[in-house]
């Protein structure tokens, strides 16, 4: 391996740091509605500088509707696409991700519950959904890992992809129950397994990045043992990993990232999935390089989706589940192909 | 898995949508003898022949089953799908699953007559099902409010009872009749609907739902007219068209906020003329959305807002 190539050059950096802030700047300026540049950078200026607002709709929909959501769509991409990075290096399986663990039907499992039997903890509107969402995440993950353990200590790959797919099935079916008892909110369920990121507010923002900063630094930490599990298990072991506690440490951080992530946009599908296989292409597998670059590309890939689901139709809007699993999947089948191809 | 799932909630929602805006309609051939076999073409154009009027009838959507009360024959109801809530005694009647998994097996077993079902994701081989146990399907859909007269007089054949479905229609016309009248002082209002809360995304009614048939009828002005039945709209724009009044169908379920103290406490919000009056009017109970007689409650209960709230 090459050595110069083992973590990322602050040229990298600062590359992929322009792209990102590039591409936050396009999708606040860029929206529904037509707002000239000018009057953009006026609203956002005067709102670092505390003057006062100019008169008319900009202040509103930058500050309270467009930023706030920008800044949730790329703190959800970066964690999403970090914990799929980590969890394909970890379990070496390049179609692991949240979904095929089942912590995302698990966080999504909890977030049905909440809804169905209106679960509302203190006056905050909609906390039940986040509260059961990421408890139901940790439960699944115990419950996962609980029955891996049972079947193979040494928690081997294949044993909890299996269980998590399975996992995800029983979840589904769980959630079919839970609409049918619950006839007279299956309105409100419906609207929110498709997901959305409207309504995101400065607060998700804040519990996005504070999670983020706390479990991608874990990640970020780990990348030495993901590099050695990634040659194999038994290759990790024996130059001296300690195999059950990364994993667990992984495994952890990875379900609390995503259940964070559903409870305040839904299941978006493909995220975690394919960004890590585009921004391995750039930066090569080797995960001190791979997780930091994820971030970035994680945030501009759901950024620039989210920016086509609100504009493609206006004024109408797509769910972003749905624009990430279309160009995810098409991606996705290409670089499939490619490396098939190559073989 | 995602995908999937993707897959199954719009299937589910397309479900949703069917079952809250679809419901019955039809052409009505003359034949007010109620004693003599019933003949009646339905809304996919199928001639359905009874040998008497309809005394056990299984409907799976909730307009049918409003409109069967507001014509006396509630009991003829032996069963109903699983969504239907209005009035409070159609609760009583047995449930049986509709929409994307409608449980065929569940619906013979009930022996109706009739079965009353909205056009949705019931396949021809279904219909073979039904019909080999003896069981008549009529297929309706209304859309609009005239099919929604339509509707009723059907059922008001398929049970014997035209007269009283003659009265309900002109019940309804009526009232839209009265409430029509004030249409000018309303000219130059908006009114935005909103299907969902924010929190799932904002969904409003645009053209081709009741809700926009009977605001036009009121002189008002939809503001999303220019996309077509329920769609998911972006937050900007309702801003930006800024509504003086928004009407909201959100459930509420008796904890957190009410559905108007959630729109009125939105960040941004505070300059939209509707929340800036307070303006607006939380419908509870699918008077607007089902094609059914309380599409004329909710004509009325829409009047007195927009010409009480100002």
């Amino acid at each position: 391996m090459n050595k110069r190539l083992d973590k990322v050059r602050w040229w990298e950096y600062l590359g992929f740091g322009g792209v990102f802030m590039a591409v936050l700047c396009l999708c606040v300026c860029v929206g529904s509605v037509n707002i000239p540049l000018s009057e953009t950078v006026t609203v956002i200026s005067n709102a670092l500088l505390r003057q006062p607002q100019p008169e008319g709709l900009a202040p509103a929909i930058i500050l309270t509707v467009r930023l706030p959501r920008v800044l949730c769509v790329a703190l959800t991409g970066a964690a999403l696409s970090l914990a799929g990075a980590a969890m394909q290096g970890l379990l070496k399986n390049p179609l692991a991700d949240g979904s095929t663990l089942g912590v995302s039907s698990g966080a999504a499992l909890g977030a049905v519950i909440a809804i169905a039997f209106g679960l509302n903890f203190s006056a905050v509107p909609f906390a039940g959904t986040m509260i059961m969402a990421i408890l139901f995440a940790l439960g699944s993950l115990l419950i996962i890992l609980g029955l891996a353990y049972k079947l193979d200590y040494s928690l081997a790959t294949n044993t909890i992809i299996l269980i998590g797919v399975i996992y995800s099935m029983f979840v589904s079916s769980a959630m079919s129950v839970i609409v049918t008892f619950a006839a007279d909110k299956v309105q409100q369920i419906t609207f929110w397994t498709m997901g959305s990121l409207q309504g995101s507010s400065y607060e998700n923002a804040a519990v996005l990045a504070a999670v983020l900063l706390v479990c991608g630094g874990v990640l970020l930490a780990s990348a030495q043992e993901l590099n050695a599990f990634a040659v194999g298990e038994d290759n990790a072991r024996h130059i001296g990993v300690n195999v059950r506690r990364t994993k667990l440490v992984v495994l952890i951080t990875v379900s609390v990232l995503i259940g964070v992530c559903v409870s305040i946009g839904g299941t978006i599908a493909f995220v975690g999935l394919v960004t890590p296989h585009m921004v391995r292409m750039i930066v090569g597998p080797n995960h001190r390089r791979l997780l930091p670059s994820s971030l970035f590309g994680g945030a501009v890939f759901l950024l620039l989706a989210d920016l086509v689901a609100r504009i493609l139709l206006n004024p109408q809007e797509l769910p972003i589940g749905v624009v990430t699993s279309l160009v995810g999947a098409v991606v996705f089948v290409f670089i499939f192909y490619n490396t098939r191809k190559g073989q | 898995m995602n995908v999937l799932k993707q897959k199954i909630a719009v299937l589910l929602l397309a479900a949703l949508l069917l079952t809250c805006l679809c419901g019955c309609g039809g052409e009505t051939p003359a034949g007010d003898n109620s004693d003599a076999a019933v003949t009646v073409t339905d809304m996919m154009g199928r001639e359905v022949t009874l040998d008497e009027p309809a005394t056990k009838i299984v409907a799976l959507t909730a307009s049918v089953c409003e409109i069967l009360y507001a014509l006396d024959a509630g009991d003829t109801l032996v069963g109903r799908g699983e969504y239907c809530n209005y009035p409070a005694e159609v609760l009583e009647v047995t449930s049986v699953q509709s929409g994307y998994d409608t449980n065929i097996e569940q619906i013979i077993a009930l022996q109706p007559q009739v079965l009353l079902m909205a056009d949705m994701a019931q396949d021809d081989a279904q219909i073979a099902q039904l019909e080999a146990a003896g069981i008549k399907v009529v297929v309706c859909d209304a859309q609009n409010i005239a099919e929604v007269y339509d509707s009723i007089k059907l059922i008001g054949e398929l049970v014997g009872k035209q007269d009283k479905a003659s009265a309900v229609v002109a019940d309804m016309q009526a009232t839209f009749d009265e409430v029509a009248q004030n249409a000018a002082d309303n000219s130059d209002k908006t009114v935005y609907f909103e299907v969902s809360p924010l929190q799932y995304g904002l969904w409003t009614a645009g053209a081709d739902t009741f809700m926009n048939e009977i605001c036009a009828m009121l002189g008002a002005k939809n503001c999303f007219d220019d996309v077509s039945g329920w769609a998911e709209i972006s937050e900007e724009q309702v801003l930006q068209r800024n509504p003086d009044y928004i009407v909201t169908i959100t459930m509420y379920f008796g904890d957190g906020p009410t559905p108007q103290e959630e729109i009125l406490s939105r960040a941004g919000w505070q300059n939209v003329t509707a929340v800036k009056n307070g303006a607006i009017l939380s419908l509870q109970n699918d008077e607007l959305s089902r094609p059914a007689p309380r599409l004329a409650e909710g004509a009325r209960l829409l009047h007195d807002f927009l010409l009480g709230a100002e």
